[in-house]
């Protein structure tokens, strides 16, 4: 079995809004894959249909090159997190990994195995009722782990975690990824991936905006900018203008140029004696690249209403 | 699928609510039960002031609680042998008033017997062993003529119009008549009942009656000895019974009746089915833990998980129907089997006689009882299904089995809609308890209110199985339809 | 005040209220309409015509207990017990608001089952002082209903157990009296549990042969509600929300 997610021109409408409007990518085995975009651009729908609890009104999701709902033992194939409050509260955190281990005909140890993997410890034994957010997510990670599945799909995994949980979390992916498993992990802060994402689809109302690897994201974003810090900012400027630099102030002594190398910003400084103290190739934060990419796809923007 | 039976059974036994919920049913069925005998006090205190518990009604050859007093003018018949009697007139006769032929083994009450008789509405029949009945020929003409031979243990009844063309009835085995037995002729004239019911009201009225026949062209033949002696069967009744001859005419005034006792409102007899009146509440805690196994799911989003988990749906819905289902037929079994000896304990202590049921029929009502709680059970699970609502899932279900059942049985309605009630609503169900048959030959009030179901037990189950059916396919209809 | 109308917007924005209100009139019409049309002769024309108020209060009990399993389910008791932490006002309040509209529904229902019983009734229902009080009784009986279904739905919470606790309660001792021999206790059962005494309101042929006087028999029925709201309030004093 591939580690793959394949979805390919999903369309579904919800009354009159659309929800997904030929939403197309693939996740590829060996990597995390971030899956950004603002609320209500169809991330957790894109996941229910992968899963085949929603059904699509045109296109397929496929893993592992199959229909989910084909799936004997679906969770030996994808593990998936999508809702951490999804419990009866009235039941032990084991026993509700210990049904969900019997529909897949897997033994009471691997629950066991599961729960010592995500450190819920002792704390198995107690009502899920009363778990923290961050408890309940590290068991909706066991439960996602259960059949050791190739495929992982994570629903927002970092909501309501704390710093150490979140630490935690981005080594657990980055280990799953290492194993060879295709991991797709859906958030709406673009920090959050930071250091966890390989690859990123950001999305905007129900369609892919981006479809890229983080570096090469970065680097469209960053553009061949310059940063340049000097103690004589309105000569710099002058300088760099005249030779056909797009010059923009950023702070008192600090200058953005972009359209010119380093190399060539360094030569025409030196060569008309302006001083400065530091230079270097900007590299924008994937939290400003992401902003320029979903400009134009935030459903809600702030000034609608 | 033995996987999915495997985790549902662990999701249902892991909430504790649940569990408890399910065995709240049994003791609820006992305990509901015995509110019935613990607010009944018997007094026996009749005529003859005899205390309950001696008061216990016989039992005919089949072991079933019988009447048998009548007036009995007698012979000794040793061997083979055959009487012919015409009936004359009958008068003051009630429709099942009896006068006719009759050979009995003793006049012991409750012995084997066969006879061939007039009755004051239902025209000629041959009756033996109380509960067997063959009516007469119909013809336009009375068949006043009535015979019965006897030939070894099989006694022949046949009729005549005018005592020359003699039909034949019937022709029934005794067993256990010895070489002698007593033969001749009898007059017996059940109470006069009437019944009248109204809403949440049932008045009968009545009272003793008794009946007189004129016998006249009796003959015997074979190995009759002795005079004729006249015998109240069944012990002096207090009335004024007996019998005269003149001239070969006999005219005998009888009272009582031959006939299995049939248990109805107000009756000191109680049946098993009355054992089981606790069953509503005990199928109510199924229904409500049923439901809940379902509607919870939809409430907290879990039912995606169990999808994502199983995502063949029909194998979903099939799995929680066998777990809520056997987990309810077992609780259903177990809530009958402790009722009905517990009630009938009670019952006995409190002065009442337990109509005989036989073990295979006592055995039926107990899993009958198991099969209500779980077909009544995946009704739940499908309308909560469908609905994804526990408070209108409950209401929904309640009032589909058991509201009906209380309209029925508690004389809510007249007779009439109470019997199309239990008939046609999923309350018909509970006719698996039943196990007193109805006798055509016996004039009782045969309602939903005394323990009769319109429908068999099997046809009565067959008719809540089929609702179960119908929200069974609607729920997994709309469970592949739905997105989750 | 602020709390009543704070409910009154709640059940007013949730679909199913209508609905459900529609159903106790609709459930409580038609079994009447039919069992009038069935009424055998010597029966009590008030009864047969109201009968369906006992498959009607089904609905009235389904309304109270969401009210308040409703908010206990999704975890939204804490929002409202957060916006309003006076939580005997709270019950309070829902109690009124579910009553008044169980009260307007139950109102329309009986005026239907009383025009429908004019119509079906063999000799029409005739408009007498005690047919006006089993109807206005009637009216009484669905609100008291309410609130008992209030009261057990705080005490319980969860929705499934609290109706199949209600309904248990009420279909209890109709069944279990038929096979209650000894008269006193026959009569003391019928007195004491809330839906036989409380119909006894709608007996207007031969009163005196019920066990319990109309406005007594719905006095033992308030007593009931009284008591399942006074121990739901304690209850909610003491848990947790």
């Amino acid at each position: 079995m591939e580690a793959t997610i394949e979805v390919t021109g999903l369309r579904k409408r919800f009354g009159g809004t659309t929800a997904l409007d030929g939403m197309t990518f693939t996740v590829a085995a060996g990597q995390v894959t971030g899956f950004v975009g603002p609320n209500g651009a169809g991330k957790s729908t894109t996941m229910r249909v992968v899963l085949g609890l929603d059904a699509a009104d045109a296109g397929h999701a496929l893993v592992g090159g199959r229909p989910y709902r084909e799936l004997r033992r679906p969770l030996h194939h994808v593990g998936s997190l999508l809702d951490a409050g999804a419990l009866q509260p009235s039941r032990s955190a084991r026993n509700h990994l210990l049904w969900l281990a019997h529909s897949q005909g897997l033994p009471a140890k691997r629950v066991d195995e599961v729960i010592a993997v995500t450190g819920l410890g002792p704390a198995a034994k107690r009502k899920a009722g009363g778990y923290s957010l961050g408890m309940r997510q590290r068991l909706g990670i066991a439960a996602a782990l259960l059949g050791d599945p190739p495929v992982l799909m994570l629903d927002e995994p970092f909501n309501g975690m704390d710093p150490e949980g979140i630490v935690w979390m981005r080594t657990f992916l980055r280990d799953k990824a290492r194993e060879g498993r295709a991991v797709l992990v859906s958030s709406h802060l673009m920090s959050e991936l930071q250091d966890t994402a390989d690859h990123l689809v950001v999305v905007g109302r129900g369609k892919v905006i981006a479809d890229t690897s983080v570096a090469e994201l970065i680097a469209a974003a960053s553009g061949d900018r310059v940063t340049l810090r000097t103690p004589d900012r309105t000569q710099a400027m002058t300088v760099l203008g005249r030779a056909g630099g797009t010059v923009a102030a950023t702070g008192a002594d600090t200058v953005t140029v972009g359209g010119l190398t380093s190399g060539a910003v360094v030569a025409l400084l030196t060569d008309n004696a302006v001083p400065f103290t530091e230079i270097a190739a900007h590299r924008a934060s994937l939290e400003e690249a992401y902003m320029e990419l979903t400009r134009d796809a935030v459903e809600f923007q702030a000034g609608q209403s | 699928m033995r996987h999915l039976i495997h985790a549902e059974w662990t999701k249902f036994r892991t909430v504790r609510g649940w569990v408890i919920g399910m065995l709240v049913a049994i003791p609820l069925t006992v305990l509901v039960g015995l509110l019935g005998p613990a607010g009944s006090q018997m007094s026996c205190a009749g005529p003859d002031g005899q205390p309950c518990e001696n008061n216990v009604p016989p039992t005919g050859p089949g072991g079933e609680a019988v009447h048998d007093s009548f007036y009995f003018l007698h012979r000794t018949l040793t061997g083979d042998g055959t009487i012919t009697a015409r009936v004359a007139t009958l008068t003051d006769a009630e429709p099942w008033s009896k006068a006719g032929v009759i050979v009995k083994r003793d006049t012991e009450v409750g012995s084997t017997y066969a006879a061939v008789l007039l009755t004051g509405g239902h025209g000629v029949r041959m009756q033996h062993d109380f509960t067997e009945d063959v009516a007469g020929p119909v013809s336009t003409s009375d068949h006043q003529w009535l015979r019965l031979t006897r030939d070894g243990n099989t006694l022949t009844g046949t009729t005549s119009p005018d005592g020359e063309h003699w039909a034949t009835i019937g022709s029934v085995q005794l067993g256990g008549l010895g070489d002698a037995v007593q033969a001749g002729m009898f007059v017996s004239s059940p109470e006069h009942v009437e019944i009248t019911r109204g809403f949440g009201s049932v008045d009968a009225s009545g009272g003793p009656t008794m009946a007189t026949a004129t016998f006249d062209d009796v003959s015997v033949d074979g190995g009759w000895a002795g005079d004729w002696r006249g015998t109240e069967v069944g012990g002096e009744s207090g009335m004024d019974t007996g019998h005269q001859e003149s001239g070969g005419e006999f005219t005998i005034t009888g009272h009582g009746d031959i006939a299995p006792i049939v248990p109805d409102q107000g009756s000191r007899g109680r049946t098993v089915e009355n054992a089981l009146i606790g069953v509503f509440a005990g199928l109510i805690a199924v229904l409500v833990v049923a439901t809940l196994f379902v509607t919870s799911e939809h409430r907290r989003g879990l039912l995606r998980t169990s999808l994502a988990a199983s995502p063949r749906r029909g194998q979903l819905f099939a799995a929680k129907a066998v777990v809520i289902g056997g987990v309810s037929f077992v609780t259903g079994v177990a809530s009958a089997a402790l009722a009905i000896p517990l009630v009938e304990q009670v019952e006995v202590a409190k002065g009442m006689f337990l109509f005989p049921a036989s073990t295979w029929t006592e055995v039926r009502v107990v899993l009958g009882t198991g099969l209500l709680f779980a077909v009544g059970a995946v009704l739940a699970l499908a309308v909560g299904m469908l609905l994804r609502r526990s408070a209108g899932t409950v209401t929904t279900v309640v009032v589909g089995v058991v509201l009906p059942y209380l309209l029925a049985v508690a004389s809510v309605l007249p007779s009439g809609p109470a019997e199309w009630l239990t008939a046609v609503t999923p309350a018909a169900g509970f006719a698996v308890q039943q196990t007193v048959p109805e006798y055509p030959q016996v004039n009782a009030s045969y309602t939903p209110a005394d323990g009769y179901f319109p429908l068999s037990p099997g046809g009565g189950f067959a008719v809540l199985c089929a609702y179960a059916v119908a929200a069974v396919v609607l729920a997994v209809v709309a469970l592949r339809r739905r997105d989750a | 005040m602020t709390t009543l109308h704070a409910e009154w917007t709640k059940v007013r924005t949730v679909p199913g209220t209508v609905w459900l209100l529609v159903g106790v009139v609709a459930l409580t019409v038609a079994p009447g309409a039919l069992a009038a049309g069935a009424m055998p002769s010597g029966g009590d024309p008030a009864k047969s015509a109201l009968t369906g108020i006992v498959v009607g209060q089904a609905i009235v009990v389904i309304l109270g207990v969401a009210t308040v399993s409703g908010e206990y389910g999704t975890g939204m008791i804490r929002t409202t017990f957060t916006a309003l932490p006076h939580r005997l006002e709270v019950l309070a309040a829902k109690a009124l608001v579910v009553t008044g509209l169980v009260l307007a529904a139950g109102a329309v229902a009986v005026a239907g089952s009383v025009a429908a019983g004019e119509a079906l009734l063999p000799g029409g229902l005739p408009f007498t002082g005690p047919v006006v009080r089993a109807a206005a009784g009637s009216v009484l009986y669905l609100g008291l209903i309410a609130v008992l279904s209030v009261g057990v739905a705080v005490l319980v919470r969860d929705a499934a157990a609290a109706v199949g606790l209600v309904l248990g309660l009420l279909y209890l001792t109709p069944i279990v009296a038929t096979l209650v021999a000894d008269p006193t206790w026959h009569d003391r059962l019928r007195t004491l549990s809330p839906m036989t005494a409380g119909l006894a309101i709608q007996s207007t042929v031969d009163v005196a042969a019920e066990p319990v006087a109309p406005w007594s028999g719905l006095g033992v029925l308030a007593l009931w509600a009284a008591a399942a709201l006074v121990t739901g309030a304690a209850a909610l004093r003491l848990r947790d929300a």
